[in-house]
């Protein structure tokens, strides 16, 4: 009795979650002759994992995305990381309106933001380039600055004063006590910044062209024969193989990002 | 050892030095934080000025030579669109709906997998994947679930209802966005009830225990009103979310093969976003587009406001645990 109100409603809950998941995984493995018409494949196909492969030039596109994904999110966590020590341990006029603006510009839609951005980048000859992201990586992001302040925040402030006695500068102190001891909260915003870029879809479709776009954009586009027909089971393993790498990564790493977002209470 | 520091100047008065400290710790507070600063600026206030400005032009997007004011036209145009107040009315039927069943998800599954249950890691993976799973990764999964030719949906209802053949995204897009919406979000909302969860002392409920309260009045009585806070905060931010959603719609729209930035989804998922995306990218009005931006906007700040002005009869925030 127990045993069925307690893991009954947990099952069926975590079935109908998983159910597309794996919906896709065995449309992956059909024969495109069996899509429609078979249930399940007579025999696994991983011919379809080569073809998304080849067809697609996925490797050449996988590795936009991960140039731009962790170009990004690098640069977005040393700065925000920064930042957050900022605000956390120093003191100036303004500072907490100033921390008020980053919560601010977290909250404004993201199309008011991006569409004069573009207009901007357009004027200044950045699309078609990575810039917009180098730049975006080099404001910092909202999220992590916000993440970081709230860390650095618990960290003990003898630490610092034992450093400034020894001589050291905030930049040191930064780098040398606070940046080795952030994991957990570096962990989390490297993931989170890493994966908006990856899964991002409308900036790069907007942003750049069709030879340097990311995955994502790639991903977007079924697979065809020549004739033109879609091949959805071939499509499907290249959306198997887009997504493999986050949920290996997730299914690692799920204890880091579910303690950093404890000791934070925020979400990405 | 802070005090020290700050009695030290009182006792020995030097205000010149003292005036040069104070502007060398302002320094290096504004060093530090320069980046983000310099971002801002350029990344953030120089644009939305420029797109307040441009919702009162003409701008197209490419030539500054015919670039005009025209005051307040656009935003009066605005609120005689006919296709903004459709879809204005589609993307709140959307909220009003995702909204609160993906509040009343979330919070079940933190409380299913905060049980000690053998396996709870597993399970909060399950339920946490679809967060983590790319939008068009996410729309391709549903597209072929719910596909008629080799989608599982039609074939599990075949099972009881024979020769179905519903066309789910021709017929009833509406439902497999609301349905790909609140299963992509379910695994944020449900790590943020779960944070709250913890925070909660367990000598609360073992108190109540002790007294005599069931389960369901532990829950009822002790828990929820512990979470309002956190309660408070995915209903914000999910209203926040959910009347921006743009992409999820346009990668919906029925075909197989074209997933391009010029898709126009189907009349029910015509969004308020999706319209300002379309009057900007589409046909060019970059100015009208800014002019539903901020309109959007000023909803959004509207509810948030109202939602924050309610917060104080429900929100409960006596205790610090």
């Amino acid at each position: 009795m127990r045993w069925t109100t307690t893991y009954g409603p947990v099952l069926i809950a975590a079935t109908l979650f998983a159910l597309p998941l794996f919906w896709v995984l065995v449309t992956s493995l059909k024969k495109q002759s069996e899509y429609g018409s078979a249930l399940f494949p007579a025999e696994p196909q991983w011919l379809n994992y080569e073809l998304a492969v080849a067809l697609a030039d996925f490797a050449h596109f996988a590795a936009n995305s991960l140039f731009l994904s962790g170009a990004y999110a690098f640069l977005a966590v040393l700065v925000s990381a920064l930042v957050g020590y900022g605000f956390a341990r120093h003191e100036g006029p303004g500072r907490n309106k100033l921390f008020v603006l980053v919560l601010a510009t977290w909250m404004v839609p993201n199309l008011v933001l991006f569409v004069p951005q573009f207009v901007m980048f357009a004027r200044l000859g950045l699309t078609n380039t990575y810039w917009p992201w180098i730049l975006w990586g080099l404001g910092g992001s909202p999220f992590a600055i916000f993440l970081f302040r709230q860390f650095f925040a618990s960290f003990p402030r003898e630490l610092d004063d034992a450093a400034e006695v020894d001589g050291a500068g905030p930049l040191r102190i930064f780098l040398q006590i606070y940046l080795p001891n952030a994991g957990p909260a570096l962990a989390a915003s490297a993931i989170f910044m890493f994966l908006w870029v990856w899964g991002d879809w409308l900036y790069p479709a907007l942003l750049l062209h069709q030879d340097n776009t990311t995955l994502a954009v790639r991903m977007a586009n079924a697979y065809a024969d020549p004739h033109g027909n879609p091949l959805q089971t071939v499509t499907m393993a290249g959306v198997v193989l887009y997504i493999l790498p986050l949920i290996a990564f997730f299914a690692f790493a799920q204890r880091f990002i579910v303690r950093g977002i404890v000791t934070t209470g925020i979400k990405g | 050892m802070a005090g020290a520091t700050q009695v030290l100047p009182r006792t020995m008065p030097r205000p010149a030095a003292w005036r040069r400290r104070g502007v060398r710790r302002a320094v290096t507070f504004y060093l530090l934080i320069s980046p983000w600063l310099l971002g801002f600026v350029v990344l953030s206030a120089v644009p939305l000025v420029g797109a307040f400005l441009m919702s009162f032009t003409n701008y197209d997007g490419l030539n500054l030579d015919y670039v005009r004011f025209v005051g307040t036209d656009n935003y009066l145009r605005a609120l005689g669109d006919s296709d903004a107040q459709y879809a204005l009315g589609r993307t709140l039927l959307l909220m009003a709906v995702v909204v609160p069943v993906g509040l009343v998800l979330q919070l079940v599954l933190a409380l299913m997998v905060n049980q000690p249950i053998r396996f709870s890691n597993v399970f909060r993976t399950i339920f946490y994947l679809p967060y983590v799973v790319p939008v068009v990764a996410g729309v391709w999964i549903w597209k072929i679930f719910v596909d008629p030719t080799g989608g599982l949906l039609n074939a599990l209802l075949g099972v009881v209802l024979p020769d179905v053949n519903v066309r789910w995204l021709v017929e009833y897009p509406t439902a497999v966005l609301a349905v790909l919406t609140i299963w992509g979000a379910a695994g944020g909302g449900m790590v943020v009830f779960l944070a709250g969860l913890q925070g909660i002392p367990a000598e609360y409920r073992e108190a109540a225990m002790i007294d005599g309260a069931s389960r369901a009045q532990v829950t009822r009585y002790i828990t929820l009103p512990l979470l309002t806070p956190v309660i408070f905060f995915n209903l914000v931010t999910g209203i926040i979310v959910a009347l921006q959603i743009l992409v999820q719609p346009m990668l919906l729209s029925p075909g197989i093969l074209g997933l391009s930035p010029g898709t126009v989804p189907p009349r029910d998922n015509y969004l308020y976003v999706v319209h300002a995306y379309i009057e900007i990218f589409t046909k060019q009005l970059f100015g009208y587009g800014s002019a539903l931006l901020w309109v959007l906007f000023a909803v959004v700040l509207g509810l948030t406001v109202l939602l924050f002005k309610t917060s104080r009869r429900w929100v409960f925030y006596g205790v610090e645990p």
